[in-house]
């Protein structure tokens, strides 16, 4: 994970805007507890978040165990900002 | 012709002979030695045009002179998914102890399953027309068209019985073994050429199942802790199906019985499998097979090492076997062959049918830890001898249809015959 608690928190937010976008929520639900459920997400919005995701920080997600199992926004969050971190650290 | 053909649908039917091409190479035997050994043959991607994507490998049919195998007439017909096709037919029929003409006429089928067919055909045509603006190739229709492996093989064998594609996902190759047995069985015909093709590791097709974020960019690991997806395979295997009677009567030792066949739709989600569905298939192929969840000594799972699929699967196994569900020997011989997709059943029951005969369970590998979700014994990264009198197959697709095999040793013939 990123060591600057400013980059980590530009990356949570391009992530949100991101969840907002693909998943069709609006922004203000995606609040640390919402869980994925109470946003109406489904397998087939996770792909397009991921996939959007891709495109933006040049990453490859696959879908393991972290983020089948995020149950709420924070978890989802933090599996994600973790797979971008790893695969720029590759970079 | 011999037996009845009276629709009783009690004929036993069995497995003469059997051919596969796959990452392993040529051969069923070679495919047999990567999964008892653990060596995997997903290597680096090789593309014929430069692949942008992030998934660089794949389990990739390697060094295949289509000319070595496909006779010059042939050969402008026959994508990759029909030349592999042919090389496992030809690899069966021999094993089954039958010249090119011997299984004529219209009392033998053939039926091969094939997730999407002549993807190599369809690729080059879109890239050269759409990009280079070049006239697709005359002979692209019918190369590419799913029929086209069955097709060819009845050609080259003078087969006029029921032929057809199965186009099933995943699950091709399994149900066009299944329905091959089922024919037999009621005495609709008496041979069958069964199995599956699939040639699609190529640019468009990565790409596509890339996006769908099911492939895994380091190690395949079925039922493992840590999994994070497939990687794409490819390949044939080919399986000639006749009598029990016929296969006596002309003094020829078939390999094994194939006992059951089972298979349901989940009829849920385009993409998430559902254990309801994959447990009735299993249930469905021990009750056709007559046999109890005990008689299974191995499993070759689906295991496509996708969160969900190995969960839902090691779930189903537990609701058919019960208790016995954790004990069963299981495991997934896809980090060595890749997901062959529509071919995937085929090479999976080859290796079944090889690991009864040497009672060899074969092991998954690239195992880290047992996964609490996924309470089955796995096998872990290591080979096990056991006694196998009976083994299962299990097929799972995208669009939700399984397909369930079920196979048995024949007496004096690797164990003996429960």
């Amino acid at each position: 994970m990123t060591e600057n608690p400013q980059e980590k928190a530009k990356l949570v937010d391009e992530i949100i805007d991101v969840i907002a976008a693909e998943g069709m929520v609006d922004k203000s639900k995606i609040t640390p507890d919402a869980t994925i459920e109470s946003l109406d997400l489904k397998s087939v919005d996770i792909v397009m978040i991921l996939t959007a995701l891709e495109e933006k920080f040049n990453v490859y997600i696959p879908m393991d165990g972290s983020l089948q199992e995020a149950k709420d926004v924070k978890s989802l969050i933090e599996a994600l900002a973790d797979h971008i971190e790893k695969e720029r650290e590759k970079q | 012709m011999a037996g009845s053909t009276g629709g009783a649908g009690d004929r036993r039917v069995v497995i003469s002979g059997m051919g596969a091409v796959s990452a392993a190479g040529i051969g069923a035997e070679k495919l047999w030695a990567a999964a008892r050994d653990g060596v995997s043959q997903i290597r680096e991607l090789k593309t014929e045009r430069p692949y942008d994507g992030r998934i660089k490998i794949a389990a990739q049919v390697p060094d295949f002179d289509p000319a070595a195998y496909v006779e010059s007439n042939f050969l402008p017909f026959c994508d990759p998914f029909t030349q592999f096709s042919i090389a496992a037919a030809d690899e069966a029929m021999a094993q089954a102890g039958y010249d090119r003409d011997d299984i004529a006429g219209p009392r033998t089928g053939v039926i091969i399953g094939s997730g999407i067919g002549g993807m190599t055909t369809i690729d080059d045509g879109l890239y050269f027309y759409y990009k280079e603006g070049i006239r697709p190739d005359p002979l692209s229709v019918p190369r590419l068209i799913p029929s086209a492996a069955p097709t060819t093989l009845g050609m080259r064998y003078s087969c006029t019985g029921p032929t057809f594609a199965v186009g099933s996902a995943c699950s091709s190759a399994s149900q066009a073994l299944g329905i091959g047995m089922q024919m037999i069985r009621f005495g609709l015909i008496d041979k069958a050429v069964v199995g599956g093709a699939e040639a699609c590791v190529i640019n468009g097709t990565i790409r596509a199942w890339e996006a769908l974020r099911v492939l895994t960019p380091d190690l395949c690991r079925p039922f493992s802790k840590g999994r994070n997806g497939m990687s794409l395979g490819e390949g044939a295997a080919v399986f000639i199906l006749e009598t029990l009677e016929d296969a006596e009567v002309r003094g020829h030792t078939p390999l094994c019985e194939l006992v059951g066949y089972g298979t349901t739709s989940d009829a849920k989600d385009p993409v998430r499998p559902d254990v309801l569905g994959s447990s009735s298939a299993m249930a469905l192929a021990l009750k056709d097979a007559g046999l109890e969840p005990e008689d299974i000594d191995y499993i070759n799972a689906h295991g496509t090492a996708t969160h969900a699929n190995d969960i839902t699967e090691a779930d189903a196994i537990g609701r058919v076997f019960g208790e016995y569900g954790a004990r069963v020997p299981v495991s997934s011989t896809k980090p060595v062959h890749g997901h062959a997709l529509g071919a995937g059943g085929g090479l999976e029951l080859a290796i079944t049918i090889c690991a009864m005969r040497d009672q060899i369970a074969p092991p998954t590998i690239n195992f880290l830890e047992a996964d609490p979700k996924c309470p089955i014994d796995a096998i872990p990264n290591v080979a096990r001898r056991i006694p196998i009198r009976a083994a299962m197959s299990n097929s799972f697709a995208f669009g939700g249809i399984n397909a369930v095999l079920i196979v048995r040793a024949l007496k004096g013939n690797g164990a003996d015959g429960v």
